[in-house]
C-alpha cells in the first residue's frame, strides 16, 4: 500500500537522498546550511509519472518577465531548474539543485574568494540557502556543472557560450514546481542535512531498477 | 504568425538531402496540424492515383498535433499520416490502390519536433542502407543505422541514447517486424508506446528509416499570453480536481474497460464470435494491478498517467515495459480465450519488441485460432504449430513466426483478409476487417449503429476511435489535428473548449460553426483522396460474422444484426454527409463548400 499523504511527509523528515525508506525512494534539495533541520524539495519517485509538467511550470514561472508573474506560460524545458530524466526499463528521475551541504559545486569555482563579499563566483546565498552565479565574476570555465553532473543531480547545465545555469531558486520560498505537480510527487519539507547523501540520476536509477524489476525484489 | 513554427522538416532519403518548407497562415487556419495538415501535404504528394505505399514517391509524416508542445493537460499526441500498406480496394482500378492511413501516439516525440522548430517532418524517398535522422534544431542530418538494423524496440530506446549521447533526445522508431516487412508494423517511442494501427511502421521500414531522434531548445510562443495562461490555469486546476474518473485512468488506465465491456457484452471475444469473456476477472486491471504493475506513466504534462510497467513473475516472468490496457489485453486475451495474466503481458512485450500493431495481431491470431479449430488448417500449414484457443505457448511460437516472417508468418504478416484468400472455404465470412484493415477490441453485435458507422466509414479502415456518428466523426479528426488525447477531450468544453485554446496559441479566432467544419474538411479530403483511389460504398462493409453469428452468452446473447436495418443507417449517414447515396463519393458540392476542391 502507498503511504499516505501525511505518513509520507513525516518520513521525508528522516528521509535522505537515495535511500529507500518504508518501500520510497527520494531524493532532495533544500535550503539553509547549520546544524538543525532545513527546508528541501523532496521527490517522491513511486509517485512521480515523468509528464514533465514540472519543467514547463519552472521554465514558465522563471522566466516570466511580466508584471503578474505566472507559471501557467508555454514554458521552455529547455530552461527549467528541474529534470525529468528518463531511463529504459521505466523509471522516471526527477532532480532539481539539492543545495548540498558540503557544496562541490562551490569548492569547484576556481574564481578567488573576494575580500569584498567573502564569496567566489559561484556562492551559497546564505538567507535563502541557494546557490547563485555571479555572473560579473564568472569566467565560464564550466568547472560547477561538470563537478555537479559526475556527483550530484548534474542541474547545472554548461553554457559554452556563458556562465552556467539551473541552479534552483526555490521561487522565492514557495515552489513553483511543487505547487503544481499533478501527482503530488513534490514536497517542500524539513530535513536533516547531516544525514543526507547526494546521489546521481544514474544511481538513483540503478537502485530503483533493482528495486522495480529484479526477480530479487519480488 | 504566432502559435505555430511556420515550417515543416522534408528529408529526401534516395538524395540524402534535408530542407524546409514555410507554410502559409491559410494551410494552418484550413488543417490546423498533425492528422489535418498532413492530410493536406499527403494530397500534394500523392499526384498520382495508385502510388505504391511502400515506393519513394509515398511520402511518411510525423506530425504533431497543433497544441503539441504547450503543456496542456493530455495534448501531447502526435500523428503518423502516409498512404496505407495495408487496405486494398475490393475493385481496384491500379495495383496500388490503397486508403491513406495514420496513426496517433503519445509520449514526447511530438513536444520535441516543436520544440526543435518544425511543425512536422516529411520523409521522402527511399534510402538503400539503413538510415536514421538526427535533428537537433537547425542541425538535421541522414545517418547511418546498419549497426542498428534488427534491434529491438526496448533494446534500440537505450542504445541510440548511448549513440548520440545526451538523454534529452526523443526518438521514434521501428522494431524488426517493420524492418522486415510486416504489414502491420508500428511506429514506436520510449519502447512502448506506439503508432500502432495502419501500417505507418512499414512504410517507414520501407524507406529503411529505422529511427527519427529529435532534440529542441525553442521557445514555444502565443498569440495571446494572458489568454493562453488563464485557459492552462483552468485546466490545470479542473483537470487536478480530485474526480473519479480521473483516480479511475490513473488506476487502471485503459484495462479499466477489459470488465466494463465484457459485463455489457462489447468486447472482441473468440475472434469476435461472442461479447463476452469468462475469464475476464483473471487479466482485468484489478488482477494486473495487484499481481504486475508497479509504475503509472504519464505523456508530456498528462495528468492521468494510464501507461503501466511492471514485473511478471513466474514461467513467463521478467520485466514488463508494457503493462496491459484494453485493445492489448482483449486481442490478446479475450479474443484468444487466454486468461494468464503473465503470459499475457509475455505477448504484448515481445510484440511490441517486434514493433508489430497489436490490434491486428490478436485479429490474425484469433483468425488462424479458429480456422484450425474448423479444420480448415492443419499444423503442417501451421509450421507444426498447434493454435489451440486459450493457449499461450503457440501463439508465442505464432508471434515469433510473424516477427521474423518465417514460412507461415510470412503470410500471416500480411493480415487477415490475405490469409482468408488463401485459405479459402468461406473463411472470408470470419475474417474481421474492413478494407483490409482489421477492427479494434470493441465488438459490434448489439452496438452497430455506432460502431459499425465508425468502422466502415473510418478513412484508415476499420477504426473504433473514428466517431460513431458524423458530429463525433468530425471532432476526433479535429483531436488528432489537434494533438488532444481522447481520453481527456470531454473535459476540454465551456470556458476550455478547444476553440479557445486555438485562439490563445494562434490568434484564430474560429466560430464553432467554422471550426466543426474544420474537422468535416479534413475527414472530406480523406475520403476523397480515399474514392481517387477506387473505393466506394460497397469497401464501407462490416465482415460477414455479424450478419450471421450470434453470442451464445452476455447481454446480446441470440442477436443478429439486420441487414436491411444496419444499410438504412448507412444510408442516413452517406445523405447527412453530403456523399452520394449508391456510390459513397463525395459530391461535388460538399467538396466545394469545403474548399477541397
Amino acid at each position: 500500500m502507498p503511504l499516505s499523504r501525511k505518513d509520507f511527509i513525516i518520513n521525508s523528515f528522516w528521509a535522505s537522498s537515495g535511500f529507500i525508506i518504508l518501500n520510497r525512494t527520494e531524493t532532495v534539495a533544500g535550503t539553509l546550511t547549520g546544524n538543525g533541520p532545513i527546508k528541501v524539495i523532496v521527490a517522491d519517485y513511486d509517485r512521480c509519472t515523468g509528464c514533465r509538467t514540472c519543467e514547463t511550470i519552472c521554465s514558465a514561472f522563471n522566466t516570466d518577465t511580466s508584471g503578474d508573474k505566472s507559471p501557467h506560460g508555454p514554458g521552455n524545458c529547455e530552461q527549467s531548474n528541474i529534470r525529468v530524466w528518463r531511463f529504459m526499463p521505466p523509471v522516471d528521475i526527477p532532480v532539481t539543485c539539492y543545495l548540498c551541504h558540503d557544496t562541490p559545486c562551490v569548492a569547484s569555482c576556481p574564481v578567488s574568494v573576494s575580500a569584498e563579499t567573502g564569496r567566489k563566483a559561484l556562492y551559497r546565498d546564505e538567507s535563502k540557502g541557494t546557490i547563485v552565479c555571479d555572473l560579473n565574476r564568472c569566467i565560464g570555465c564550466q568547472s560547477c556543472a561538470e563537478t555537479c553532473k559526475t556527483e550530484r543531480s548534474g542541474v547545472i547545465y554548461p553554457d559554452p557560450e556563458g556562465s552556467p545555469t539551473g541552479m534552483c531558486n526555490l521561487c522565492d520560498g514557495q515552489p513553483q514546481c511543487v505547487a503544481w505537480c499533478p501527482y503530488e510527487a513534490l514536497s517542500f519539507v524539513e530535513i536533516w542535512p547531516e544525514q543526507t547523501k547526494y546521489s546521481t540520476p544514474q544511481i538513483i536509477f540503478e537502485q530503483l531498477k533493482h528495486k522495480l524489476y529484479t526477480i530479487q525484489s519480488h | 504568425m504566432k502559435g505555430v513554427n511556420g515550417k515543416i522538416l522534408i528529408a529526401d532519403l534516395t538524395t540524402k538531402t534535408t530542407y524546409t518548407r514555410m507554410l502559409s497562415e491559410q494551410e494552418y487556419k484550413l488543417y490546423l496540424g498533425g492528422r489535418g495538415l498532413g492530410m493536406k501535404l499527403l494530397s500534394e504528394y500523392l499526384t498520382d492515383q495508385g502510388t505504391d505505399p511502400l515506393g519513394p514517391a509515398n511520402p511518411l509524416m510525423f506530425m504533431p498535433g497543433l497544441l503539441c508542445g504547450y503543456p496542456f493537460p493530455s495534448s501531447s499526441r502526435t500523428c503518423m499520416v502516409t498512404k496505407s500498406p495495408i487496405t486494398k480496394a475490393s475493385k481496384p482500378t491500379k495495383q496500388f490502390a490503397s486508403t491513406v492511413s495514420y496513426s496517433n501516439m503519445g509520449g514526447f516525440i511530438g513536444p520535441e519536433i516543436k520544440f526543435a522548430g518544425y511543425d512536422g517532418i516529411v520523409v521522402i524517398g527511399r534510402s538503400d542502407t539503413p538510415v536514421y535522422l538526427f535533428i537537433e534544431n537547425e542541425r538535421v542530418e541522414i545517418r547511418d543505422a546498419q549497426k542498428f538494423k534488427g534491434m529491438t524496440s526496448n533494446m534500440f530506446d537505450e542504445a541510440i541514447i548511448k549513440e548520440v549521447g545526451d538523454r534529452r533526445f526523443e526518438s521514434a522508431y521501428i522494431g524488426p517486424g517493420a524492418e522486415r516487412g510486416v504489414s502491420y508494423g508500428s511506429v514506436m517511442n520510449t519502447g512502448a508506446r506506439s503508432a500502432g494501427r495502419g501500417g505507418t511502421g512499414c512504410v517507414m521500414g520501407a524507406k529503411q528509416l529505422k529511427a527519427i531522434v529529435v532534440r529542441g531548445s525553442n521557445n514555444m510562443e502565443t498569440a495571446d499570453p494572458l489568454l493562453f495562461k488563464e485557459l492552462l490555469k483552468t485546466a490545470r486546476l479542473s483537470f487536478g480536481a480530485d474526480s473519479e474518473s480521473k483516480t479511475n485512468w490513473r488506476y487502471g488506465g485503459t484495462a479499466n474497460a477489459l470488465q466494463y465491456s465484457s459485463d455489457r457484452g462489447s468486447q472482441a471475444v473468440k475472434n469476435f464470435s461472442e461479447g463476452t469473456f469468462s475469464g475476464i476477472d483473471k487479466i482485468n486491471a484489478h488482477a494486473a494491478r495487484s499481481r504486475v504493475w508497479k509504475r503509472d506513466m504519464a505523456c508530456f504534462t498528462c495528468q492521468l498517467a494510464c501507461k503501466k510497467s511492471g514485473f511478471a513473475k513466474g514461467a513467463y516472468g521478467g520485466v514488463v515495459n508494457e503493462g496491459i490496457e484494453y485493445e492489448t489485453g482483449t486481442m490478446l486475451g479475450a479474443n484468444l480465450l487466454i486468461d494468464d495474466l503473465d503470459g499475457l503481458h509475455k505477448m504484448i512485450e515481445i510484440a511490441d519488441d517486434y514493433g508489430i500493431d497489436i490490434i491486428t495481431l490478436g485479429n490474425v491470431l484469433g483468425f488462424l485460432m479458429e480456422c484450425y479449430d474448423k479444420k480448415l488448417i492443419n499444423t503442417e500449414f501451421l509450421d507444426g504449430i498447434e493454435l489451440n484457443w486459450g493457449l499461450v505457448e503457440p501463439c508465442i511460437s505464432m508471434i515469433h513466426k510473424i516477427g521474423k516472417m518465417e514460412g507461415i508468418g510470412a503470410e500471416a504478416a500480411k493480415g487477415v483478409r490475405h490469409l482468408s484468400e488463401i485459405i479459402g472455404n468461406n473463411s472470408h465470412e470470419f475474417a474481421i476487417h474492413v478494407k483490409g484493415h482489421e477492427l479494434a477490441a470493441w465488438n459490434v453485435q448489439g452496438y452497430a449503429k455506432s460502431l459499425g458507422i465508425s468502422y466502415t466509414t473510418a478513412n484508415r479502415g476499420a477504426c473504433h476511435m473514428t466517431g460513431g456518428d458524423i458530429n463525433g466523426q468530425n471532432l476526433s479528426t479535429l483531436r488528432d489535428s489537434l494533438g488532444i488525447c481522447s481520453f481527456a477531450a470531454s473535459w476540454y468544453r465551456n470556458d476550455l473548449h478547444f476553440r479557445h485554446l486555438i485562439k490563445a496559441i494562434t490568434g484564430f479566432d474560429l466560430t464553432e460553426e467554422e471550426f466543426m467544419e474544420t474537422g468535416e474538411r479534413i475527414f472530406n479530403l480523406e475520403r476523397w483522396l480515399n474514392c481517387r483511389e477506387g473505393f466506394d460504398r460497397d469497401d464501407d462493409a462490416l465482415p460477414e460474422r455479424f450478419f450471421k453469428d450470434a453470442y451464445t452468452s452476455g447481454p446480446h446473447k441470440g442477436v443478429v444484426l439486420d441487414r436491411t436495418e444496419f444499410n438504412s443507417v448507412m444510408d442516413e449517414y452517406y445523405k447527412n454527409r453530403g456523399w452520394n447515396l449508391i456510390t459513397g463519393i463525395p459530391e461535388h458540392g460538399t467538396l466545394k463548400r469545403l474548399h477541397i476542391i
